[in-house]
């Protein structure tokens, strides 16, 4: 299931917000967890069960290790079992497809291909359970003492298929001390419908002009790529973004809180920066539980380097099981160990302008490697930005920039924080009820429309 | 550990009218929910011309494989309450964001909605009229071609200001050197229609995408001029117009707001015709070329020979002609009356439902002239015409 569709908002979310609050308060976890288990398995139900199998091997896993606590060796022992099962898991759901494909280029294999669907959302909770057993074994988190609570948290629906990645210590307290109140509720019913907006108004329809302007043999011309390129960099951020609100948003209404994902890393003047405000959640991690444990930067430049490319290796691997993510992870990698290393110095003398400018075309650049699964269609992009073999913007590419232009030029301007400060001016006055009123009636109404549409398909040749 | 939650607590404390979103919200999430809940569901969309997805199987294979999840998402949306109301807004919306259309149609002044211009990557005009040489060559019966140009290529003037290239000129050009080479006759409606557009006459629907009763007399006229037939003139017919003509550029927008069209049927009173219509092995006969009932329908154009069949065949013994097999699709509807005043036999194919041969057909039948008619957008997405053969 996901939040913008008809069943979720106008059936899942109800009841589910109904119960929960009728439920008392003891109750609520159980009824969570069940309820997660639903949304969960709703397309396909059989993924329960690799939940429940996931939720209760780190449930155990972390039970072990804090029981070993005073024997080292044990202790270990127990999280690397636990470690080589979760990742066990996600290689063979997510890159088993990958790993053949890449065995059978050797002439002498020929392994059979096996049909692998890819269970939702399996690349966030692994990364979330994990984030557990580790944290169990560091002493940065307490040990579980309940199951259901644990479960709870794994499969909490609000972040469960697109993150953000919330780790267990974050959230520890809030799985037994929580109290949900009507001021959260609204906070979270105001994020809920910021991020629908940002999905429906702008990510979608970003979706549709990036398709459209960079399909294989669209021959939209050097400006038409550019924009095609740029829209799919709007789309992805604000479908991404968005979705993050709508978890947050949903954690909110049901008395959590998370901590934010993106914090608008479009108005980056580095790519450093644009990692500190990109996907917070995932970069996070990865430094917590990858680079650090490798050693960062305390073993000397070299060793730096090593750790920096493996981390981001690994990071354009996590996106997906294709070649080209890792070549996208690889590619951010080089560029924040170039500036770290060279380009800093050069780039704080420049204009704050130019700085921005160099960060999203390294960004934009990098949403192509991240658009085109296809190495050679990927070629054929990167031509196709700097070649004026098919004119500099076809008419049809035209018509389409023409069309959306209204809603690019909105996008550009909800890249940056103007909304926000806007927003913050007016919101503690007493009648900022009004606009927020306004803003969550218009998304609601825009949304449920557009979701509506998408079952609308008129049948022309209908036969009586 | 944090508790963040206290900081919720801090938030300023002003009247109630702070927690307006949050009522707003749930009003609206609950009211729908309850409203499709109590709401009767209909098992048929009139605008979408197919039946809406039934509540789904409960079994427990259905539940266990996800099937009951993916159905019951379809039964949700198809009975969503105010369905058409929101599909409406959505196509407003997009208007009003600087989209000239919704849905693959554009919205035009003088309330005509017209499709946009076919895709030129999924395009299959050449190897149709590929097609339609090779049949030719095959049967070695003298054919014709009438092809209808698009409603944005003739009327042009209304499109808005932002709008692709139709490119009408492209294969009607195209298709006068391909059919010649093969012996074909062709038919360019491009002057006749652009004149009559011009002096005022309503060639297209404004909310469909076929050809008016005017258009498809004045192509009548040509065609007959081409084959040498004497057209029927325009004095021998009894006009009757019916309101409330909604089509299918009109029910794929959802521009709810534009008026509909008037439907003209013009009827000889001289002529009787039979018509027999068979689909999947069937046949009936029926004594007139116009099906009333479907004067009772939103999309009132099957009121020509009972719209789309696999194989209609229209008998009017008075004529001088004699049998003509006509390949088409549905813009020969409404010009087949006409066409009966000169032909003793019709014989419309339509390569969309019809899986048998056309050759053995033209063999057994023996007809004295092959039409193809269509209209030039069908033509270029067409992938049924394949199987004429």
């Amino acid at each position: 299931m996901v939040f913008s569709s008809l069943v979720f908002m106008f059936a899942y979310l109800p009841l589910t917000l109904l119960i929960y609050y009728i439920v008392p308060r003891k109750g609520r976890n159980i009824f969570l967890f069940f309820i997660n288990l639903v949304f969960y398995g709703w397309g396909e139900p059989k993924l329960v069960f690799l939940m429940l199998f996931n939720i209760l091997f780190n449930y155990l896993g972390g039970f072990l290790v804090d029981k070993f606590r005073q024997d080292e060796k044990k202790k270990k022992l127990f999280l690397i079992l636990t470690c080589i099962l979760d990742i066990g898991i996600l290689a063979v759901f997510k890159y088993t497809g990958m790993i053949t494909e890449t065995l059978n280029m050797l002439p002498f294999l020929n392994i059979p291909e096996l049909q692998i669907s890819l269970p939702i959302g399996i690349s966030f909770y692994t990364f979330q359970t994990m984030s557990y057993v580790i944290d169990v074994y560091r002493d940065d988190a307490p040990v579980s003492k309940n199951f259901i609570n644990f479960g709870t948290y794994v499969a909490l629906f609000p972040q469960l298929i697109a993150g953000p990645i919330v780790r267990y210590r974050d959230v520890a307290y809030q799985l037994t001390h929580r109290r949900e109140s009507l001021e959260q509720f609204t906070k979270g019913v105001k994020l809920f419908l910021v991020g629908m907006g940002k999905k429906v108004l702008i990510a979608n329809q970003m979706g549709i002009l990036a398709d459209s302007l960079l399909a294989e043999n669209a021959r939209s011309g050097v400006l038409g790529t550019w924009v095609g390129i740029i829209a799919y960099t709007f789309q992805i951020y604000f479908d991404f973004s968005g979705y993050s609100d709508m978890a947050c948003g949903l954690g909110n209404m049901l008395g959590f809180e998370f901590l934010k994902n993106f914090d608008y890393p479009y108005i980056s003047k580095s790519i450093t920066e644009f990692w500190r405000r990109w996907h917070i959640s995932l970069s996070t991690w990865f430094k917590e539980y990858v680079y650090i444990p490798l050693g960062g930067n305390r073993k000397g430049v070299k060793r730096q380097i090593i750790n920096l490319l493996i981390v981001w290796g690994l990071t354009g691997l996590w996106h997906g099981a294709s070649y080209n993510f890792i070549l996208w992870g690889l590619y951010y990698g080089l560029l924040l160990i170039l500036e770290k290393f060279v380009l800093k110095r050069f780039l704080d003398k420049l204009p704050p302008a130019l700085q921005h400018v160099y960060t999203m075309f390294i960004v934009i650049i990098g949403w192509g490697l991240f658009y085109f699964t296809d190495i050679s269609q990927l070629g054929a992009f990167v031509t196709n930005l700097f070649n004026f073999g098919n004119g500099l913007c076809s008419n049809t590419a035209l018509n389409m920039i023409l069309s959306y232009l209204p809603l690019l030029v909105a996008a550009a301007v909800a890249s940056t924080p103007v909304g926000a400060k806007l927003y913050n001016q007016i919101k503690d006055r007493s009648w900022a009820w009004a606009p927020e009123t306004v803003y969550c009636a218009a998304v609601l109404l825009i949304s449920t429309a557009s979701m509506v549409n998408q079952s609308y398909n008129p049948f022309l040749y209908f036969r009586f | 550990m944090v508790n963040t939650m206290n900081d919720n607590k801090k938030m300023p404390a002003g009247n109630l009218a702070r927690y307006v979103p949050a009522i707003l919200f749930l009003a609206f999430v609950f009211g729908m929910a309850i409203w499709f809940l109590f709401a009767p569901k209909k098992d048929y969309s009139s605008s979408e011309k197919r039946y809406l997805q039934e509540f789904p199987d409960t079994s427990v294979d259905s539940i266990a494989s996800g099937g009951f999840g993916t159905d019951f998402e379809s039964f949700f949306a198809d009975h969503f309450p105010g369905r058409n109301m929101w599909v409406g807004f959505n196509s407003y919306y997009n208007l009003a964001i600087g989209n000239n259309g919704a849905d693959g149609v554009y919205n035009c002044s003088d309330d005509y909605l017209i499709n946009k211009p076919v895709s030129e990557t999924e395009n299959y005009i050449e190897r149709n009229m590929g097609v339609i040489s090779e049949f030719k060559k095959k049967t070695g019966k003298p054919m014709t071609v009438l092809l209808a140009p698009s409603t944005g290529y003739v009327a042009s003037d209304v499109l808005p200001l932002i709008h692709n290239k139709y490119n009408d000129n492209k294969y009607i050009d195209s298709a006068i050197t391909t059919f010649a080479e093969s012996g074909i006759d062709f038919v360019d409606l491009r002057e006749p229609f652009k004149n009559a557009y011009e002096i005022g006459n309503q060639i297209y629907y404004k909310t469909d995408h076929h050809w008016t009763t005017r258009g498809a007399f004045i192509a009548y006229t040509e065609l007959c001029n081409r084959l040498g037939l004497e057209p029927a003139s325009e004095e021998k017919f009894v006009k009757e117009a019916h309101d409330g003509f909604y089509g299918t550029t009109y029910s794929t927008s959802g521009f709810w707001f534009t008026p509909p069209d008037e439907i003209e049927i013009w009827k000889d009173p001289k002529l009787t015709a039979q018509v027999k219509i068979t689909e999947g092995g069937n046949t009936s006969d029926f004594d007139s070329l116009y099906f009333y009932d479907h004067l009772e329908e939103d999309d009132k154009y099957p009121v020509f020979i009972d719209g789309n069949h696999a194989l209609t065949e229209i008998i009017n013994n008075n004529a001088k002609g004699g049998t003509a097999v006509v390949i088409k699709d549905s813009f020969s509807h409404s010009i087949a009356p006409f066409l009966a005043e000169n032909y003793k036999k019709l014989i419309l194919v339509d390569l969309r439902y019809f899986k048998n041969s056309v050759s053995d057909l033209v063999k057994n039948e023996n007809p004295d002239q092959l039409l193809c008619i269509y209209g030039i957008d069908n033509l270029a997405t067409d992938t049924d015409l394949a199987w004429l053969q």
